[in-house]
């Protein structure tokens, strides 16, 4: 009798564990990607980061042996990413909306999540109003918005180029181009520059001839090119304006998305040389052992360099299990919300002795910005030149900034 | 017998569309069916012109897009009060646009007609897209309000719908029913000889474009409620190709027919899409097998059987 209760009892202790595992919930989230053409690479490179991120977290654990699942969907345009969205939350009772890459659809997934009260984590659109003028408590952005890096431009432009005044602008006809536009204005007015606009273009999204664009702009001849692709649009746009001359006769400045790997890789040696720009985040910088360690296992992963799309879902999946270890469980949204704000989150970006951490009012990652110029390296191949001469804006100086925000909302509205 | 047999599909219609509240299968099915039935008022109103009047146009994205950003654009301009007023005044508007848009392109046939309202329908769609501060461009417009009787539950807008469409749905039954009905097929059929009994093809034309027009721009209005996000898409040209291929999978040749083929589309599209990016794969095959095998869509199938016996 004594060893059947010895027995039994060894029984249920092996057993335990994987009762615990077998009941263990899954914990999903629904993700938006553009997969596939021109934005497609960010879809992809995101895709790789969360199955990274993925890794690790479920390697650490979560409380009760939960795991985290991430689905993916092209999201197409807007109406489709809505009712997508919509699916995710009443069909596969998704915890989480993630993802995203186009600011016109991540303003159309925002008012889904404040409507069903889902917390949705941005991890790559920009467009600054989903932290300011659009803001509600449900939605955290996981990279930086517009904002911070025209901000950082505009300081640049006063303190590191010399001898201009007169500027051009050419941006995506949408929320993110419109406001990169809006906020360098602002930025250059708030540190007291003078300068004269000389013209501003709106191409569409994905516009596959800039021609008529390039020679407008050549003919207003600024002396500096302020542009607001990203993507492959990036890509076409230089390949386009580069037999025309177009770099050795303006300064080309293209800080928010124009450093991405993406378009170094595929620019190769035709990437002009001594171009301003920058990116959400830089393979080559900083250089510490942590942005190593990411970009290493991002090449292990998918044989090739991340994009900056890649950390900003990397980061963002991180955010949530964060939040979840710190609630116990994923099912009280307010306490996981309380959660997120606040928080601090080592991101690969981070320079030694600081780390990133989320805005408690505006819900938006707050995070160092570094603007260089193109200079040859091959380290990364197949790009031949990457950014060089960064300089550094602290995080602080750039969000959030209130004052912006309010004249954000009484321009655009709330 | 014959009368019962009329009335079979509107009793398909009301079996479907209002035993989906009882079977109640989840707030994600009820959204589905939701976008299914203004789906089909948008595809029945087109079927006017393509089935009935044998004019294709493929503009009718233009009407859609019309209905939905005028219906937008005023719940966020005044609030969502007058929701349903609002619809109206976008289906109006719909119509004002098709008056000119018909006076123009009717004079024309067969492939012209048909490139010149894509013509009409892209240039309306770029406007869209420029007029930046206006329609908010490609960003669309977001967050529009429901009244609060319509608002919360997806059921709620659900019935709604189903009531504007049912009620749409029934004039234009009748309207295909009427003696105009059976002039505009007659059209089709043969439009000299309506030349010849004294009738005006261009004037009956013009007036099933505008009436086709009208319900589209219903469709596009109640389109902007049930989301709350337009898109300047709605008037792209693959909008206008949903509505062809809506009344071919389902049968332009039958009333109830586009019905049907905007279950298939809006079904293939969210079911299959729930797998693959690539769902628009099996939207191509299920036009292959309709248009190879049943000709006359999926409606027309028993038509078909029957005219071989």
């Amino acid at each position: 009798m004594k060893h059947k209760l010895i027995s039994l009892l060894l029984i249920l202790a092996v057993l335990s564990p994987l009762t615990a595992v077998y009941g263990a919930e899954t914990i999903k989230i629904g993700a938006l990607y553009t997969m596939t053409g021109r934005g497609g690479q960010y879809g992809k490179d995101s895709e790789v980061a969360i199955k990274i991120a993925l890794d690790e977290v479920n390697a650490k654990g979560l409380p009760d042996g939960a795991k985290l699942e991430v689905i993916i969907t092209d999201d197409k345009n807007p109406l489709y990413a809505v009712s997508v969205a919509k699916r995710y939350i009443t069909d596969e009772k998704c915890k989480f909306l993630f993802g995203i890459i186009s600011s016109a659809i991540g303003l159309a997934v925002t008012e889904v999540s404040k409507e069903n009260k889902v917390i949705f984590v941005g991890s790559d659109h920009a467009a600054t109003d989903l932290t300011a003028n659009k803001f509600h408590k449900y939605y955290f952005r996981s990279s930086n918005n517009t904002f911070q890096s025209m901000m950082a431009g505009a300081m640049y432009l006063k303190d590191e180029v010399k001898n201009w005044k007169k500027i051009a602008y050419i941006g995506p006809d949408y929320a993110y181009g419109r406001d990169q536009w809006m906020e360098v204005k602002w930025g250059l007015d708030k540190l007291g520059v003078k300068y004269e606009v000389v013209g501003e273009y709106w191409p569409k999204l994905y516009e596959p001839d800039y021609t008529s664009y390039i020679t407008a702009i050549m003919k207003a001849a600024p002396d500096i090119l302020i542009v607001g692709f990203w993507g492959g649009d990036t890509v076409s746009f230089i390949k386009q304006a580069k037999p025309y001359g177009l770099f050795g006769k303006m300064k080309y400045f293209h800080v928010d998305a124009g450093g991405n790997y993406e378009a170094m890789a595929a620019l190769g040696s035709d990437m002009p040389e001594g171009i301003i720009m920058s990116a959400r985040h830089h393979n080559n910088w900083p250089e510490t052992p942590a942005n190593k360690a990411y970009v290493d296992k991002f090449y292990k992963a998918a044989g090739r360099y991340p994009s900056y799309a890649a950390e900003g879902a990397y980061v963002g999946i991180h955010m949530i299990a964060e939040a979840i270890r710190k609630v116990g469980n994923a099912n009280d949204t307010e306490a996981l919300v309380k959660a997120l704000e606040g928080m601090k989150i080592q991101c690969p970006e981070d320079p030694p002795g600081f780390t990133s951490y989320i805005d408690p009012k505006t819900h938006q990652i707050v995070q160092v910005q570094a603007i260089g110029t193109t200079v040859k390296n091959d380290k990364f191949p197949p790009a031949k030149f990457m950014l060089g001469n960064l300089k550094v804006y602290p995080a602080d100086k750039l969000w959030p900034n209130f004052e912006y925000i309010d004249y954000m909302t009484k321009v655009k509205g709330k | 017998m014959k009368k019962l047999k009329d009335y079979l599909p509107w009793v398909c219609y009301f079996v479907f569309f209002l035993g989906i509240l009882i079977v109640d299968p989840g707030t994600h099915y009820i959204h589905l069916v939701a976008r299914v039935i203004i789906f089909s008022l948008y595809a029945v109103a087109f079927n006017l012109l393509y089935g009935t009047t044998g004019l294709v146009s493929f503009g009718h994205a233009l009407f859609y897009g019309i209905g939905a950003y005028i219906t937008g654009m005023l719940v966020k301009a005044t609030g969502p009060e007058f929701f349903l007023l609002f619809i109206v005044l976008g289906a109006a508007g719909a119509a004002l646009v098709s008056v000119f848009i018909g006076l123009l392109t009717l004079r024309l046939t067969g492939i012209y007609f048909t490139m010149l309202t894509l013509a009409f329908a892209q240039l309306a769609w770029g406007l869209t897209f420029k007029l930046y501060h206006f329609t908010g461009g490609d960003d669309g417009i977001q967050a529009i309000a429901k009244p609060a009787m319509l608002a919360g539950s997806v059921t709620k807008y659900y019935l709604f719908c189903f009531i504007v469409v049912t009620i749409c749905m029934y004039i234009l039954w009748r309207i295909r029913r009427s003696p105009f009905g059976s002039v505009l097929n007659c059209i089709r059929q043969n439009p000299q000889r309506i030349t010849f009994l004294g009738l005006n093809v261009y004037k009956n034309q013009l007036k099933a474009f505008v009436i086709s027009a009208f319900f589209t721009g219903v469709a596009g209005g109640l389109y902007a409620g049930l989301d709350g996000s337009i898109h300047p898409d709605m008037l792209h040209w693959p909008t206008s190709g949903n509505a062809i291929l809506m009344a071919t999978i389902g049968g332009m040749g039958t009333f109830f027919g586009p019905v049907v083929g905007a279950g298939i589309l809006t079904g293939l599209e969210t079911i299959v899409g729930k797998y693959t990016e690539y769902w628009s794969f099996s939207i191509g095959v299920v036009v292959l097998i309709v248009v190879l095998l049943f000709p006359r869509g999926v409606l027309g199938i028993k038509r078909l059987a029957g005219n071989k016996n």
